[in-house]
């Protein structure tokens, strides 16, 4: 079971850089978008996204 | 390298340390990128790995030689705790692959603190990133014939027995996860090391260099340390190259797996 341990962290690690890199870039190029001189949506985008992520390493790897 | 070093010595301007433009070394012959150190290295890593399996497994004996026995014991490594460990009964058709992967890699890796070769090629983005790519290919590839292109992507994207509104929060992270963040880390990850384990050595070796040679009494005599840790970082690297070179394959064989499982 180690080798299964070692996947779990890797793939773990892979999605919270995956929820971070889709849901803070949508944040930002909403920002940008509209251009209001604030960056709520980067930061709600983040904050989304890394929880989002955990939600899904939950599902992936904490369920049973 | 030698270079570098005389012009530390006259040029009396102070240490220079390490950069990105001591990676990219000027070709052997001619102009072209094509004739540099690190291509070089690459196609003499194919030919010292092939070399050394050749002559390992060329009289294979019962009581095996010591060559036979170093051979396969890499061999029965790379099979049996990355193939069969993690890939499970379909393993050997991928054992091959891993098996050119991780040698190719640990060998181009030490070449890093072999002396004179002294250059790992991986710390060359380019390398990992035609490295990756072939993870990349076979993981889909084995993934799509095994359970079909719509059920494998189906099995990506949408995670079981989740309401159905989450999908939005959740599909963006998963395709992003199997087609972009996979492919990515496992390059960087191997280029960075190798970057970053070079840089080091660089910094420790000619700046004991520097220290000896051109300055203060206090630093020459301060120098010793310098060159001890480079000595030091030598060691500490070689497990660092060893442990990519692990890292890589085992990742392969993780995506292979995950790849043929039905659910996921």
């Amino acid at each position: 079971m180690a080798s299964n341990d070692e996947g779990a962290l890797w793939s773990i690690f892979g999605y919270l850089i995956s929820g971070l890199l889709i849901w803070g870039g949508i944040g930002m190029a909403l920002d940008h978008w509209f251009d209001k001189g604030h960056h709520w949506f980067t930061l709600g985008g983040f904050l989304l996204g890394m929880g989002a992520s955990l939600y899904l390493v939950w599902l992936r790897f904490g369920r049973e | 390298m030698g270079d570098r070093v005389r012009s530390f010595q006259f040029s009396g301007e102070g240490f220079v340390p390490p950069s990105t433009a001591d990676f990219n070394l000027p070709p052997a012959f001619g102009h072209s990128e094509y004739t540099t150190k690190p291509v070089f290295l690459v196609f003499l890593s194919i030919i010292v790995v092939s070399a050394f399996f050749i002559a390992a497994s060329r009289k294979a004996a019962i009581v095996p030689s010591k060559l036979q026995f170093a051979g396969e014991s890499i061999y029965s490594f790379v099979r049996h705790d990355l193939g069969e460990e993690i890939i499970g009964h379909e393993f050997m058709r991928f054992v091959p692959f891993l098996f050119t992967l991780f040698t190719f890699v640990l060998t181009n890796n030490v070449f890093g603190i072999v002396p004179f070769l002294q250059f790992p090629a991986m710390s060359h983005v380019g390398f990992p990133y035609v490295l990756a790519l072939f993870s990349f290919f076979i993981f889909h590839a084995v993934g799509i014939k095994k359970q079909g292109l719509g059920k494998y992507l189906r099995g990506i994207a949408f995670m079981p027995g989740v309401p159905k509104f989450v999908y939005i929060l959740l599909t963006p992270i998963e395709i992003a996860t199997f087609f972009i963040v996979r492919p990515l880390t496992l390059s960087l990850r191997l280029f960075a090391n190798m970057f970053a384990g070079h840089l080091l050595l660089l910094v420790f070796i000619t700046g004991g260099d520097y220290m000896l040679h051109d300055s203060h009494t206090f630093l020459k005599i301060l120098s010793p340390f310098s060159f001890t840790m480079g000595i030091g970082m030598t060691f500490f690297e070689f497990m660092v190259q060893c442990l990519q070179a692990y890292i890589i394959t085992l990742l392969t064989a993780l995506f292979i797996a995950g790849a043929l499982a039905d659910e996921h």
